[in-house]
């Protein structure tokens, strides 16, 4: 892929020129003070670029997956899930994870940040180490992805202000949003993210995520920002407590408020229960 | 209850001796090295007290009452239920005090003011535990994780803390201890108290002796937890959902086949009601 341009050498030179991570000590005056739990701004949605409207992005989509997004759109519309695959309540992966529907907080040490998102529990490792991308022996692809991260001082005040960083490794089924904005099947998705405070406004962090996709025509740049809580309660979000969805097979069904399946379309068809006959009849035998 | 002693006290006064939390800066030196990814040293069965066998085995101090509770619990798991595990089955959390069992690896975090406990499991949601002072909320709403105060404590004098003394309140309801099903009392009052430290001989073995004081309980209960430290860290993804075959429907439990067709966990198990599903459909 033409974009992939790895920071790894970067990382390495920046890491060798502040010594050794393995031998720092935490320095905190060398880090920004991002602490607290940060939210996303009251009246953004879950869509992935929050500058436009929910389902009216202007994705820089393929033809191809244009048209898997319009069908996906379309189920939607008839009551099904199209190719938001997190209904089933598995976690929104990367770059998705960084709409932070519910709040996050990042922890800042000198060989790795934290970023813990309260919604699905999500949890990045970005390793500022100086390490490289590992070579992947089929073990490594996740929803989060595997995270590299370099910090820079680009006021030179002897003060990090920026985090960059590139994520790879990221596993399917993803989309960018609930609208269905698919990634492509390949799922060799790289995300480069630019993180930063407000110059004017301390409590408000920018996230400049640029996804490299198969199944975009060019990279596609947001940027996300974040609010400041100083004073944060945390709760606990589980997304399988109160999940009315059941996929049984390739089909997905509701569950209804009396506790009961029903369908999630008009005119679907019930799952197939023949195991039960089967099996009570051999319990009869 | 009586074994309620609070130590926020001893807590907000420690703090008030090493300088006001918010303006402390993190000194590494001062903690000890618990870096890594931690295991649980002991295999077997996965169960609250590893020094005991699976299930009645494990002797909870329950109250007549609790025991009862789990009778029902292992009954229905022989007769292949879920028992009181049924709400984990669902990849719903089962928070303190089995989040530290470690079934899945574990990691600490420091920083001047929070301790963080990360595990692997997904289901399992980030231990903070408050080392700045603080005093128990009064309006927290209630958490699988609980909420935690922790105090660090110089145990032998040498300039560096050894021990991680640690309380968790206020945890959700209802909760169990294993997979077998030992009950928590329903009034979420259970209060857990950990010392976490280091063994002297071994530095990539650590410790952590846990108490849980609860009205479903006629004493308290006090297991100690054993983990190992992995010498290359490998962290994983491990969402619960994702390959879950347990399928809840109503107040009923059933499987999916490998083939993804619905079958029954019991037998003789009768098949989900499908009165909403259009009847020409069936």
């Amino acid at each position: 892929m033409a974009f992939r341009c790895s920071i790894g050498s970067l990382t390495v030179v920046a890491a060798v020129a502040m010594s050794i991570a393995a031998a720092q000590a935490h320095d905190e005056s060398k880090y920004p003070d991002w602490s607290g739990q940060w939210r996303r701004p009251a009246g953004i949605n879950n869509q992935w670029d929050p500058t436009k409207p929910w389902g009216k992005e202007g994705a820089p989509l393929t033809a191809e997956y244009q048209a898997i997004y319009e069908a996906n759109l379309k189920d939607q519309l008839e009551g099904g899930q199209g190719t938001d695959p997190t209904y089933t309540c598995i976690p929104d992966g990367m770059p998705r994870a960084m709409n932070v529907i519910y709040p996050m907080e990042i922890i800042i040490l000198p060989k790795t940040t934290y970023i813990m998102i309260e919604y699905f529990s999500m949890l990045r490792r970005i390793y500022t180490d100086g390490r490289e991308f590992p070579v992947d022996d089929g073990t490594l692809a996740s929803f989060i992805g595997y995270s590299i991260g370099k910090w820079v001082d680009t006021d030179g005040d002897g003060r990090y202000d920026e985090l960059l960083v590139e994520t790879r490794f990221m596993k399917n089924p993803r989309s960018f949003d609930a609208s269905g904005i698919p990634l492509h099947a390949d799922a060799e998705t790289i995300v480069k993210e630019r993180f930063y405070q407000d110059k004017d406004k301390p409590d408000v962090l920018h996230d400049e995520v640029t996804t490299i996709d198969h199944a975009l025509t060019r990279p596609w740049t947001v940027v996300k920002n974040y609010n400041r809580e100083r004073n944060p309660r945390w709760f606990e979000l589980v997304c399988a407590e109160n999940n009315e969805y059941i996929k049984i097979g390739d089909d997905t069904y509701m569950r209804s408020p009396d506790g009961r399946l029903k369908p999630q379309k008009k005119g679907q068809k019930p799952p197939d229960l023949s195991l039960f006959n089967t099996t009570n009849d051999a319990a009869k035998k | 209850m009586l074994h309620r002693i609070s130590i926020a006290a001893t807590a907000l006064a420690t703090a008030l001796l090493m300088t006001a939390p918010g303006a402390r800066a993190h000194d590494d030196s001062k903690y000890p090295d618990w870096s890594g990814q931690w295991r649980r040293v002991e295999g077997g069965p996965p169960r609250y007290d590893h020094s005991k066998p699976y299930g009645r085995g494990q002797q909870p101090p329950l109250t007549e009452e609790y025991r009862l509770i789990h009778e029902a619990s292992l009954a229905d798991q022989a007769s292949g239920g879920q028992g009181l595990y049924r709400t984990s089955a669902r990849c719903i959390p089962m928070g303190m005090p089995w989040q530290m069992y470690a079934l899945f690896p574990i990691e600490f975090v420091f920083t001047a003011n929070t301790t963080f406990v990360l595990s692997e499991i997904m289901t399992s949601q980030p231990r903070r535990i408050y080392t700045d002072g603080r005093a128990w909320p009064e309006d927290q709403d209630p958490l699988f994780t609980g909420y935690s105060i922790g105090r660090w404590i110089d145990h032998d004098g040498d300039g560096k803390y050894d021990v991680l003394e640690i309380e968790t309140r206020n945890m959700r309801v209802p909760r169990i201890y294993d997979q077998s099903g030992i009950p928590f009392h329903e009034d979420g009052e259970a209060i857990i108290k950990e010392r976490i430290y280091l063994d002297k001989a071994d530095p990539n073995i650590l410790h952590n002796e846990m108490t849980t004081i609860d009205h479903a309980l006629t004493r308290p209960w006090t297991v100690t937890r054993n983990y190992r430290r992995e010498k290359k860290t490998i962290w994983t993804e491990n969402n619960c959902v994702e390959g879950n075959d347990n399928i809840a429907v109503g107040k009923e439990d059933y499987l999916l086949s490998p083939d993804g067709f619905l079958m029954p966990v019991k037998k003789g198990q009768k098949p989900p009601d499908l009165r909403y599903f259009d009847q020409a459909q069936k």
